[in-house]
């Protein structure tokens, strides 16, 4: 098991090192001059090149690329003394648009991101495990059905359209609440709630759609495996079979995949945030790709993507420790 | 300096002062309204809470030498950043005369007006309680030239006045700015601009008869030397007004509190009375708009940067209830459409262009009236001084809309004229730059639809909104959009920086033309002229001839409107920055 | 076909899998309501230009009557009327029905284009790695694990706009045609993983199955091989596949569209409509609702026709019916 743990995790540092050079060289190859970024109208060509040499983007990529890694270890100082920047480690770049460094930005943004994508988790599961019970115990009956067409709804809605659609509705014709602002957890706990409620249901509506159906095809599936359908004929109880039995079997397959869909969010929900207005990762994003800000794309994706591969690695790690057949492999 | 970034200082207007006359009656008709109630003091009390929203990520920068947005400049100028000298915190007219603010008066010229100096009041402090001291003057001024940090983004008038000599510089002088020079340079600056006591003196290399409006720029306002965090400084600059910064985060909020080192004495201009005012960033617009509408519990103290949107302007101004907190009025800005004098060399294809153009349907698409009236100059209403409305092109519709007879005629000529441009236009289309806003998404359709009947082809280049005039500045298309306001009440800082030679604004490649010359003579010759009636007849004749060149397409000059929580008070429009006098802000009830 | 199977459960000896999942499709009412729903939106977009010219509507035509002085849409309901049956646009006067008709055509094609691709380039791969096995396998699955890594929403957005301009310059007609090209690229690198991986699973273990033993044993031919034993095997899955891939970047374009790295004016793309349609919520809220539920109607066909289809394709599902 521990081998398997090690192999996992060395495969994932070799995988993040992968994306991050590809990140590094896809956003460094774009038409658009690093350097020309850093200032703004009426620049003049030495202001460019001042600024090439004090970010480094005159040195050729793979000498950049090492002083970027090595930056999110012994953080990072540009420039010569007089006017120089340092970004303490784990730094991830210095934005020149914003003036200030990246990690501080993600830092400030990420609790937002983690604010919505918990809620946004926990719903979801709620109402997707719930109704796909449901719809499972009640095969063929009207509350399958209704499970059934709310998750076939739920998954065709765009997200942004439900988002203003809620918008319109709960806030703007019937005022049950408040137009969305967030603020911190710690600031004022019953604010911050208020403030996610919608971006809870919205994203939690839209991704629940598929866990019901999951969640039904996992439990009819259990219950045609031979263990259960032992238990039933030897008359032991109902409910206690599925709670004890049926759900944590089929239950399985289901978290690590939310797992993933979780980490996913974790990167920046763009297009709730967007709407709702939200400072958290995707918004940064959003306003950095408007501002053609290099340093915090590269940040953004790579911080999404050591989400992704840690997510992945976790549950392979978990599956590996429930179903030993994947280990061997 | 593009829209909605440039400060307006305007003389004399009748109009905005004139107060709430139109705009009664049936339904919402676009009139001056000046804002009732909520523009006076009636009831106000010290204290509370005051709220900014605005839609706006964070503020453009709060470093003095790095500002150049109206709106900004009044606001950080009214609570945190003094200047030798500002404007008169009033309503009106009134508003665009200068006052001594950190100076004892208004400054002292030399016969030539090569020399101009300020003394220091007694008793203006910084946040932490030390003096603020001549040399902290210089050190600021001196900042502009920096450009590594300050790249040019503020007013570029220390650089281009100051009698420090030629050099290879960023800003072509042989000064870098305090961070990178070595004593000799160091040196260089200090004749320039030298301390005696309280007393700054600014030494010239042109005579300037109004450098004192001049020095009202934040860019001359001082910064401690000791405090300067160079390319940080514009996150938490060092206050010497009675508001300080607290904490600023982009995309979060600015919160400025009351600064206790302010010394109520040393300071005439400002009366404070709020005891902290919170800017909300990042707002949706539309949210915006409905909590002002909705009017309720903290946003009863709300204010709004960024104005109304054009699809609530109905709402807002068919409804009478709300006379007493909005405003509507000029707000100094012409849009204009550029044209590349050098790619579109041929004077009737442009006059085709303007006459093919729908005015009308554009101006619908911005929300209609209201956003602005037909401009007919470059030089907006408001500087009435300078203003005079220019005789258009013969065959122009007044009502706005094309008469594309007239277009398909100036195209036949131009067939016979300048067959290379006339192909250009007709077969491989002319390209049009423009800020890629859903805005402009309809202004395209109208611009395709209309010259497409003419026979004028146009090829759509949206760049995004904030690399705008960066893009334009390396690579001009055909066609482009624009606006501009006045520095302060002079032509001067308008037709030349649009139109001459070394125009910070000018995109339109007029050295290309042959007619470039005569204009840029008479650009000198204005400049020079010191008997203002003189000059402003210049400026009027100048208007005239670029219009009759079209090398520029007036657009609206444009007109703002803004509302505010029912218990603000002294949310008068300040003309010299085209918004709310920030720091004059107060709460009733 | 004249020997139609009415219900899904009739299992008939002389039917292959395709035949008798077509069958049982027929018989889900959802699906063939549904497929009749897509048949109707493809309709409109294949004859959009005509069809505008019958209504006597014009997608791209300003109509100054049409909205008021203050860029509003005239009347009632977003100016609804017998020239604008669904209203106009702010601003312009650009009658919405034609407009919607014209992004019909924009988001099928991105969706049937980008789906095209994507199942060509994931069914090739997926064959490749299952039939060569080692280390070709060993790349193409490692190559998989790397695109899934990254966060594609994100950086799809992220690359928009310069890799439009980096498309531009190499020669890309610029404008719609750039962007369009670099929407269908990208969701072909992000998306092929997931049909490839399902292809190599189904060929790892058609492979080991008698008749594909057999025609190989008869000296068959990998060309044989891959088109007469494995792809008609395969069909079913990949009939799934794209059926439930294809509402999926129908609405990812509008998304793209909406956030502002999608399509350009004038063209008439959904996103676009409900990107502008935002602000005029309360002047006009038939300008984000008409073309909301277009856009939605389209997607929720797309998903219970790809529902019907799994259900009737899919042996697991299949298993749990009975």
């Amino acid at each position: 098991m521990l081998f398997f743990i090690l192999r996992r995790s060395i495969f994932a540092v070799v995988l993040l090192l992968i994306v991050s050079a590809f990140t590094f060289v896809i956003f460094n190859a774009l038409p658009a001059d690093p350097a020309a970024l850093t200032c703004g109208k009426n620049c003049r060509p030495e202001v460019i090149e001042a600024n090439r040499e004090r970010l480094g983007y005159d040195r050729p990529l793979i000498e950049q690329y090492g002083s970027y890694m090595k930056g999110i270890f012994t953080g990072r100082t540009y420039g010569e003394e007089g006017s120089s920047i340092h970004c303490p480690a784990p730094s991830l770049g210095y934005s020149y648009d914003r003036h200030e460094c990246v990690t501080t930005l993600i830092a400030s943004t990420l609790p937002v991101t983690a604010s919505i994508a918990l809620g946004a988790f926990v719903l979801w599961m709620g109402i997707g495990v719930g109704l796909g019970t449901l719809a499972a115990l009640k095969r063929g009956k009207w509350q399958d059905r209704v499970a059934t067409a709310f998750s076939v709804i739920g998954v065709s809605l765009p997200t942004f359209f439900l988002g203003l659609i809620f918008i319109m509705v709960f806030v703007i014709w019937t005022g049950i609440l408040p137009f969305p602002r967030y603020v911190g957890l710690t600031e004022n706990p019953f604010e911050w709630f208020m403030a996610l409620l919608l971006p809870w249901f919205v994203l939690a509506i839209i991704s629940a759609a598929t866990y019901v159906r999951m969640t039904r095809n996992g439990i009819l599936e259990v219950m045609n495996e031979e263990f259960v359908r032992l238990g039933i004929a030897k008359g032991l109880p109902r409910r206690r079979l599925i709670v004890t039995y049926v759900l944590r079997a089929a239950l399985v397959p289901i978290v690590t995949i939310a797992g993933l869909d979780f980490a996913f969010l974790l990167g920046g929900a763009l297009v709730t945030e967007s709407i709702f207005n939200l400072p958290g990762l995707g918004k940064l994003t959003l306003a950095a790709v408007v501002n053609s800000d290099l340093p915090i794309l590269v940040a953004t994706t790579m911080v999404a993507a050591v989400f992704i591969v840690v997510a992945n690695t976790v549950v392979d790690i978990l599956y590996g420790y429930l179903d030993p057949r994947v280990r061997a492999k | 300096m593009k829209m909605r970034s440039k400060v307006l200082a305007v003389v004399a207007l009748v109009g905005l002062v004139a107060g709430a006359c139109g705009g009664s009656g049936d339904g919402a008709q676009s009139g001056e309204e000046s804002g009732g109630l909520s523009a006076t003091f009636d009831g106000v009390k010290d204290g509370g809470t005051l709220y900014v929203l605005t839609n706006a990520e964070g503020a453009s920068t709060l470093d003095p030498q790095r500002v150049y947005t109206g709106a900004e400049l009044g606001a950080w100028g009214s609570t945190f950043t003094r200047t030798l000298t500002s404007y008169k915190p009033v309503a009106g007219k009134d508003g665009t005369s200068l006052v001594a603010d950190m100076a004892t008066d208004l400054g002292t010229a030399s016969d030539d007006l090569k020399t101009w100096s300020f003394t220091l009041r007694d008793g203006i402090t910084w946040q932490d309680g030390s003096e603020v001291t001549c040399a902290d003057v210089a050190y600021g001024v001196s900042r502009t030239f920096g450009s590594e940090v300050t790249a040019f983004d503020g007013p570029q008038y220390a650089v281009s006045y100051l009698d420090i000599p030629e050099g290879d510089y960023d800003n072509l002088t042989a000064y870098p700015g305090p961070w990178l020079a070595t004593e000799d340079e160091q040196a260089l600056f200090d004749e320039a601009v030298s301390c005696d006591g309280k007393t700054i003196t600014f030494k010239l290399k042109v005579p300037v008869a109004d450098f004192n409006f001049t020095v009202s720029l934040l860019a001359f306002a001082p910064v401690p030397e000791a405090q300067d965090t160079a390319d940080q400084y514009g996150l938490m600059p060092f206050s010497n007004g009675p508001f300080k910064v607290e904490t600023y985060e982009e995309g979060k909020e600015l919160v400025l509190v009351r600064n206790e080192s302010w010394n109520a004495d040393s300071d005439e201009v400002r009366s404070p009375k709020v005891d902290k005012i919170v800017w909300q960033f990042g707002l949706d617009e539309t949210v915006i708009d409905e909590r002002m509408l909705a009017d309720s519990g903290d946003d009863k103290n709300a204010i709004v940067y960024g104005g109304i949107l054009p699809e609530n302007l109905q709402t807002v101004f068919g409804d009478d209830t709300l006379k007493e907190r909005r405003t509507d009025g000029f707000d100094g800005f012409v849009t204009y459409t550029m044209l590349n004098v050098k790619t579109v060399s041929c004077l009737e294809v442009r006059q085709a262009i303007w006459l093919a153009i729908d005015r009308e349907a554009l101006r619908t698409a911005a929300g209609g009236p209201f956003t602005g009236e037909f401009a007919t100059s470059f030089v907006a209403p408001l500087l009435t001084t300078d203003y005079a409305p220019a005789k258009l092109l013969d065959g122009l519709n007044a009502d706005g809309k094309s008469n594309v007879e007239a277009a398909t005629a100036k195209m036949e000529e131009a067939k016979e004229k300048c067959p290379e441009v006339y192909a250009k236009a007709t077969e491989d289309g002319l390209r049009f730059d423009h800020p890629d806003t859903d805005t402009w998404k309809k202004y395209m359709a109208i611009w395709i639809d209309t010259l497409g009947a003419a026979g004028i082809k146009i090829i759509d280049n949206p760049i995004e909104s904030s690399k705008y005039y960066a893009t334009i500045n390396g690579d001009q298309g055909d066609l482009m959009r624009a606006g501009w306001a006045a520095d302060w009440a002079n032509a001067s800082t308008v037709l030349p920086e649009l139109f001459g030679k070394g125009g910070g604004f000018n995109y339109h490649n007029t050295e290309e033309d042959p007619a470039f010359a005569d204009f840029q003579a008479k650009v000198d010759e204005a400049k020079l002229e010191t008997d203002r009636t003189a000059q402003s007849k210049l400026w009027k004749e100048l208007n005239q001839y670029v219009i009759d060149q079209v090398w520029s397409i007036p657009g609206s000059a444009t007109k703002a409107q803004n509302i505010v929580g029912s218990n603000v008070r002294g949310a008068y429009q300040w003309l010299p920055f085209g918004w709310y006098n920030l720091g004059d802000l107060g709460l009733a009830g | 076909m004249s020997d139609a199977v009415a219900s899904g459960a009739a299992v008939s000896e002389g039917l292959s899998p395709f035949r008798l999942g077509l069958a049982r499709v027929r018989g889900n009412r959802g699906a063939v309501i549904a497929f009749w729903v897509v048949v109707f939106y493809v309709f409109v977009a294949a004859f959009a230009p005509v069809l505008v010219r019958i209504l006597n509507i014009d997608p791209y035509a300003l109509d100054r009557e049409a909205i008021n002085d203050f860029g509003l849409p005239a009347g009632p309901m977003g100016g609804i009327s017998w020239d604008h049956p669904f209203g106009v646009e702010p601003g312009t006067g650009r009658d919405i029905l034609g407009r919607l008709m014209y992004g019909a055509r924009i988001s099928l094609l991105v969706g049937a284009i980008g789906t095209f691709l994507t199942t060509v380039v994931g069914v090739t791969l997926g064959i490749v790695a299952g039939l060569r096995r080692g280390f070709v396998d060993a790349l193409i699955s490692r190559l998989g694990d790397v695109t899934l890594a990254f966060p594609s929403l994100l950086l799809i957005i992220a690359l928009a706009n310069p890799m439009t301009q980096r498309l531009e310059s190499w020669g890309v007609p610029a404008g719609n045609t750039a962007r369009i090209t670099y929407i269908m690229t990208v969701l072909t690198l992000f998306g092929w993983v997931y049909m490839a991986r399902l292809v190599r699973g189904q060929v790892l273990s058609l492979r080991e199955r008698e008749f594909v033993e057999a025609a190989r044993s008869f000296g068959a031919g990998t060309g044989h091989l891959v088109f007469r034993q494995l792809l008609p095997n395969l069909w079913p899955q990949i009939i799934v596949f794209v059926s439930l891939s294809l509402p999926g970047y129908v609405a990812l374009e509008a998304t793209l569209s909406f956030l502002g790295v999608g399509l350009l004016a004038p063209a008439a793309s959904w996103g676009i409509m409900l990107g502008d349609s935002v602000r005029y919520y309360r002047a006009a809220p038939t300008y984000l609702f008409i073309p909301g539920v277009t856009l939605m109607v389209l997607v929720l066909a797309f998903n219970l026709l790809g529902d019907g289809l799994r259900d009737a394709f899919d042996p697991r599902s299949d298993r749990q019916q009975l």
